[in-house]
């Protein structure tokens, strides 16, 4: 059975260099699927072209079978919370919720009902007659996610609907926004640069980089079986190290070994440990590098070291203080460590 | 003992500073405002006196009415032929035909009016242009074929000259409106012209006022357009304050129709200050 929204092949360039190069995505009925990239990647105009702002190039977007890839984004159904919420300041908060439903012609009474119900259903009771502009960046939010709500679109799309609220806000609202979403059933598109949102609201996880798909995915699949390094980079495995791996399953770092396959190394830093230094070598089960601190840095949950080893600086994370300038060795457990084949020699 | 007198000499910089516009507000404004005020009220024997505005409502009353009507309905068609440019601009679907258009409707702008009504005479004559086409396309008979240089002449060269000018403001103000303010009600199912009354429209309200107002006044002071394309009875009050002047030199009637023609005015004013009074209320 084919997917509730699918995109095929669909390829955007606004006249230059394509900003999306045949991406795929299949998201089913019911689910909130996160698109996941840096700034520039391409994500947002992936949104856009399946709200009808953007134009495609090629390429399909069916929504329950139904290629609306060249209808006016009027007709497709979809609805769209924007980044800056959008809201009409010269409206109240009834009347922006309601003007989907008055676009569809509505009686009165059933918008002003509907109206209701969306008010409750976001805890925002009592404030239907108010003027947008008099409400906080939280409350303005969910006025947004109402007026999209309100028409009972086929998909939600959301467009980094965070990003302009306080932290502790935006983690109140991301387990609403999920409890909501999961609660209306409604399929969703999640815009986001933000890893932990999109691990902790989405049922899959797209990440996008340089206008393709890199990799699709449950969230703890993404997070613990990256395909390629960028992902893995991506997904906080930020440490890199260039390792040989020997025929005997040891490690080698440097290139001064012959033979063995060259391979890059990921690794988080909180599943490295620091130890003193000790003249251990690397096994088949952990990784050790020798090095020195060159860095330590106060996070709350103990300290992040910058760890100068083997001609590579390395992140650690360990619960206790420890001076820089300390020689130290940094392990890394066998099962830590996400490998990659190297395409080419680093220069 | 140093600090007041600083203080007196800064007031003194600052007086010295704004002196010239002062000066010129006061000669070339005020000065002869209070002269037209006195003169208007002023019988031969000097005593005070309404004769002059007696004068004008006997004479010019039609006239006055006459100039009221055209420039509220030429400011009314300002309007729309300004919503309609400045919304196409600001949502039309076609680049191109936008791009045209934003190249093609400012060259008014650039044209003196007493030139708009040159053109306007050759365009609207009972042989001009308009009328050639319209015959030559078959759409009139050559016998029905009617000048338009009367009331409608100017109206035409009004909306013609002015339009431009409260587009200009107006798409200023357009561009302004979020870009996803238009995209948000578009993606809810409005089309391009609910997009333009429902969510473009009520946020420029403010410009478009003040463009219309500021138009209504100088349509007001136009001498050169009615007097080429309409000068007989019933014409517009510039029209008779310039011949109360040139023909009888009777400056104490022009001055009182100068008078009425800025109570005119004051009706756009009271508008334009009621708007500033909201918007700083809003603030």
């Amino acid at each position: 059975m084919p997917s509730y929204l699918s995109i095929e092949a669909l390829t955007v360039s606004y006249g230059g260099p394509p900003v999306l190069d045949r991406v795929s995505l299949d998201v089913e009925r019911g689910e909130m699927v996160a698109l996941l990239g840096s700034s520039g990647c391409g994500k947002t105009t992936l949104l856009r072209a399946i709200a009808g702002f953007v134009i495609p190039d090629s390429g399909m977007i069916l929504i329950e079978g139904r290629d609306i890839a060249h209808l006016p984004p009027e007709a497709r159904g979809t609805a769209m919370m924007f980044q800056s919420y959008a809201l009409w300041p010269h409206m109240s908060v009834a009347d922006n919720i309601g003007y989907g439903l008055r676009m569809r012609s509505w009686k009165k009474d059933a918008i002003a009902e509907r109206i209701e119900e969306m008010l409750k259903l976001l805890q925002l009771e009592g404030f239907g007659s108010r003027s947008v502009t008099q409400l906080s960046g939280g409350q303005r939010q969910r006025v947004a996610l109402g007026r999209a709500l309100a028409v009972s679109p086929h998909v939600l799309l959301l467009d980094e609907p965070m990003s302009n609220l306080d932290y502790k806000v935006r983690l109140e609202l991301r387990h609403e926004l999920r409890a909501l979403q999961q609660r209306i059933g409604i399929t969703a598109v999640y815009v986001t640069h933000d890893r932990e949102e999109a691990l902790t609201l989405s049922d899959r996880i797209a990440v996008i980089d340089t206008g393709r798909i890199v990799q699709t995915g449950a969230p703890e699949e993404i997070f613990h079986r990256p395909t390629s390094a960028f992902v893995a980079g991506f997904m906080g495995a930020d440490n890199a190290l260039d390792l040989i791996l020997t025929g005997d399953g040891a490690f080698a770092t440097g290139a001064a070994t012959a033979g063995g396959s060259r391979v890059r190394a990921h690794f988080r830093s909180d599943a490295a440990r620091l130890a003193p230094a000790s003249a251990a070598a690397s096994t088949g089960e952990d990784l050790v590098l020798q090095g020195i601190v060159a860095q330590s840095v106060y996070v709350g949950q103990g300290y992040r070291y910058r760890v100068r080893a083997d001609g590579a600086e390395v992140w650690v994370h360990a619960p206790e203080r420890v001076a820089e300038g300390t020689p130290a060795c940094v392990v890394v457990p066998r099962t830590a460590l996400l490998l990659f084949p190297q395409d080419s020699k680093p220069a | 003992m140093t600090a007041p007198m600083g203080i007196f000499r800064g007031r003194g910089v600052a007086l010295a500073l704004i002196a010239p516009a002062l000066a010129v507000v006061g000669l070339f404004f005020v000065a002869p405002l209070v002269m037209s005020g006195v003169v208007a009220f002023r019988g031969k024997g000097g005593e005070f006196t309404l004769e002059h505005f007696r004068k004008s409502f006997d004479y010019y009353t039609t006239d006055l009415l006459f100039t009221l009507a055209i420039v509220l309905l030429s400011t009314l068609l300002i309007g729309l032929v300004a919503i309609a440019i400045a919304g196409y601009l600001t949502l039309g679907g076609h680049p191109r035909t936008v791009a045209v258009l934003r190249w093609l409707y400012r060259w008014p702008l650039f044209i003196p009016f007493v030139v708009a009504g040159q053109l306007m005479r050759t365009f609207l004559a009972k042989n001009g242009m308009l009328n050639h086409v319209l015959i030559g396309s078959g759409l009139i008979e050559p016998l029905s074929a009617q000048s338009l240089l009367d009331w409608r002449g100017i109206v035409v060269a009004f909306v013609w000259k002015q339009a431009p000018f409260v587009t200009l403001l107006l798409a200023g103000a357009m561009a302004a409106v979020e870009s996803q303010h238009i995209e948000a009600a578009r993606n809810l199912g409005a089309r391009r012209l609910r997009v333009l009354v429902d969510i473009v429209l009520p946020q420029v309200r403010g410009t478009l006022l003040v463009g219309l107002v500021l138009s209504f006044v100088t349509m007001l002071s136009v001498l050169s357009v009615p007097l080429m394309i309409n000068p007989n009875s019933p014409t517009m009050v510039t029209v008779d304050v310039a011949y109360r002047i040139s023909t009888h030199g009777d400056y104490p009637v022009a001055n009182a129709l100068c008078l009425l023609s800025l109570a005119l005015a004051a009706i756009g004013a009271v508008f334009y200050l009621r708007h500033a009074a909201a918007q700083v209320e809003g603030k």
